[in-house]
């Protein structure tokens, strides 16, 4: 075992000094933490600030009222600006004409359509706040006793996992768009790599030294570490400021969700990085690669398609159930389906055991057909042909 | 090799081939496109397995741990194109279980000896094919291997690097190392190689030293310049065949039991010889005839 993982680590050392000097890998990264940059500042920017309310009222707003306002605004994210009119029709005008968020006159709020927000609620009870305190005062109680009495909180709002959260299901489709982009280009990238060294004879001096499992691994952990570097780039500054910050615009669970499409990408990368690697020992020229793994590259394309189809609109739909569940499919499917609240930790769970254990059978499948496939040069060969072969 | 068989499905590979490579003795593989050259090179390494017939090193099968230390150069080069050259052979030395300080302090020694000690740094892509010819045989050798296995390595060579590298494969021999490798290039391997094994479809059809198999052939040959064109006399000696007649050269293939001096008394008696010879048959006529052979007419020695 240490003389297999000795040669092993050879070949995953090798591969990976040379993805990360080569331009592509520079250019990616620089690339990559861009995008994870502005996944973290453009919800900001495009919140645009702090919201600023108007309130319109009957003469100058009594003071009372705007004392406690602005108590109000000091707890949230807006500020209130005052708009004195001379009567009741000419506050009700404000409202109208959109000079005005809310108008207050003769024990009537008018709010305008569509765009109020929370501030007619903001108003409505301080307006209460202060009636009742007044009410209070003239029954006798103390402005301290008036005062202790308003100051019961109501409970505090924790959002817990809500179904329909919006920006929750846009975290699901981010993650799940990253994880499949980084299976293809992963993929790509090991059956390339396979078919080069096929093609230039280095397999057949391996060979002599190593055995097929050796190279196989090597290979895969080296393609795989660059790649999971690199989602580590993409993902690592939304986490850190998802866990430093609480204004970005990006719901807590969304943590939880990228962490998750780590895992899956491991699990992904597991089932996926070999068949990729059996495709590429399959050509005679590196040219042919692409068509050689087009079988995989529908099959994850078909995953994700139904997930951005189906499952963002339906999570519900049997469909995204299979995807989800079926192991060829599921490393792109349930990532989608679990950020839309619709799959129960069970389901999860049992999705991704039943993805580990297909990997390690496609493993040991896809070790056949890349041993066989490699001493057969010249032509391309079928995968057919390749588990026929008894006799190599 | 011991009696070795291989086939791919109906196809016959190899057909009991056996023969053995000496220490210290270069020896040439010889085959046509398709005869089996790859195929038995491949189960010499452990890269196939034989399904009859067996390899072995000083009469013990070899194992693959044995198989490890043997230095092998494939036919296309098999070397990592975005590579540098230093990193190359100290890579091919650790896979071959060496420490990176040895294989480095190795590859340093190999490259200052076949003149690629200023290449270090440089991308493998970089240099030119005679270059790159030269590292595949750094990266094969760099570990001191016994057994040296190479497949057509002086293909598309200019004759200055098939100089170089012939030298550096008689050192590897004159120091005791076992050395086999195809040639498709026949005088080369006739000034090389003491021994030969040449395989047709798969089967053995010429083994054993090459100066042996042209003295044995019994295919001598008188070559003779004459100063007139009359060929009348040749008529005396019916199991005497012409090889060639172009301009003033005659070459004439001895048969067995004719004495060449009496066809050389002939001619001078009908001509005056201006030079004569007697050669042996060259390696490429013996591939020739051994490649045309039928099975019947096999030449193993």
């Amino acid at each position: 075992m240490r003389a297999w993982w000795s040669g092993t680590r050879l070949v995953w050392e090798r591969g990976l000094v040379e993805n990360v000097r080569s331009k592509t890998f520079k250019i990616v990264m620089v690339l990559l933490l861009l995008a994870s940059a502005a996944a973290v500042i453009l919800p900001q920017l495009l919140a645009g600030g702090v919201t600023t309310y108007t309130l319109a009222t009957v003469g100058r707003a009594p003071a009372s009222l705007v004392a406690a306002l602005d108590a109000a605004q000091v707890k949230g994210d807006f500020t209130v600006e005052y708009l004195a009119r001379g009567g009741v029709e000419e506050v009700r005008a404000a409202v109208q004409a959109g000079d005005a968020t809310v108008g207050l006159a003769d024990e009537i709020l008018y709010v305008a359509a569509g765009d109020a927000g929370t501030f007619p609620v903001v108003v409505a009870q301080a307006v209460v706040r202060l009636e009742v305190a007044d009410r209070l005062t003239r029954a006798g109680l103390t402005p301290r006793q008036v005062a202790d009495l308003q100051s019961v909180q109501p409970p505090k709002q924790v959002t817990v996992a809500p179904v329909a959260d919006e920006k929750r299901a846009a975290v699901g489709f981010a993650v799940g768009i990253s994880l499949y982009m980084a299976l293809l280009f992963g993929g790509s990238a090991i059956a390339t790599a396979v078919a080069q060294e096929k093609a230039s004879r280095i397999s057949e001096v391996l060979l002599v030294v190593l055995r097929p499992s050796q190279i196989l691994a090597g290979t895969v952990l080296a393609v795989g570490t660059v790649t999971l570097a690199e989602i580590l780039v993409l993902a690592t500054p939304v986490l850190v400021a998802i866990g430093v910050r609480d204004d970005l615009g990006l719901p807590a669970v969304a943590a939880g969700d990228i962490a998750l499409g780590l895992a899956w990408f491991v699990i992904g990368f597991g089932l996926y990085a070999f068949l990729y690697a059996a495709c590429g020992a399959l050509v005679n020229k590196v040219t042919e690669v692409s068509s050689a793994v087009m079988p995989i590259v529908m099959i994850m394309l078909a995953a994700y398609m139904v997930s951005i189809t189906v499952t963002t609109h339906d999570p519900t739909s049997p469909w995204s159930l299979v995807i989800a569940v079926f192991p060829l499919t599921s490393p792109i499917g349930m990532p989608f389906l679990w950020a839309s609240g619709e799959a129960s930790p069970l389901l999860l769970l049992f999705s991704m055991m039943l993805a580990i254990l297909s990997a390690a059978g496609v493993i040991s499948l896809a070790s056949t057909v890349y041993r066989r496939g490699l001493l057969i040069t010249g032509r391309r060969v079928g995968v057919r042909e390749v588990i026929a072969r008894h006799r190599d | 090799m011991l009696d070795v068989s291989h086939a791919f499905g109906d196809r016959v590979a190899l057909d009991h081939v056996s023969f053995g490579v000496v220490p210290g003795v270069m020896t040439g593989l010889l085959g046509p496109n398709g005869a089996g050259k790859t195929t038995l090179i491949r189960i010499l390494l452990g890269v196939l397995q034989p399904q009859q017939g067996a390899v072995q090193l000083r009469a013990m099968p070899v194992t693959d741990a044995a198989r490890r230390t043997w230095g092998y150069m494939p036919q296309e080069r098999g070397l990592y194109p975005a590579m540098k050259v230093g990193e190359q052979t100290v890579f091919f030395a650790r896979l071959h279980g060496l420490s990176r300080r040895v294989a480095e302090q190795k590859s340093r020694q190999l490259l200052d000896e076949l003149d690629l000690a200023d290449r270090w740094d440089d991308r493998t892509d970089k240099l030119s094919g005679g270059l790159q010819q030269r590292l595949q045989l750094a990266t094969s050798l760099v570990h001191d291997p016994e057994v040296i296995v190479l497949d057509e390595p002086f293909a598309g060579l200019d004759p200055v690097a098939v100089a170089d590298l012939s030298e550096s494969l008689r050192q590897r021999t004159a120091a005791g190392s076992t050395v086999l490798f195809s040639s498709h290039q026949l005088d080369l391997v006739q000034d090389l190689c003491e021994d030969i094994a040449m395989i047709e479809h798969g089967r053995l059809v010429l083994l054993g030293k090459v100066s042996t198999l042209r003295a044995s052939s019994g295919r001598r040959q008188l070559r003779l310049h004459l100063d007139r064109p009359d060929r009348a006399w040749l008529q005396a000696f019916p199991e005497v065949h012409v090889v060639s007649d172009q301009a003033d050269e005659l070459r004439l293939g001895i048969a067995p039991g004719t004495d060449p001096l009496d066809v050389l008394d002939a001619a001078r008696a009908a001509s005056r010889v201006t030079d004569f010879g007697l050669d042996l048959p060259t390696l490429s006529q013996l591939f020739l005839d051994a490649a045309h052979a039928r099975p019947d007419r096999e030449l193993v020695s």
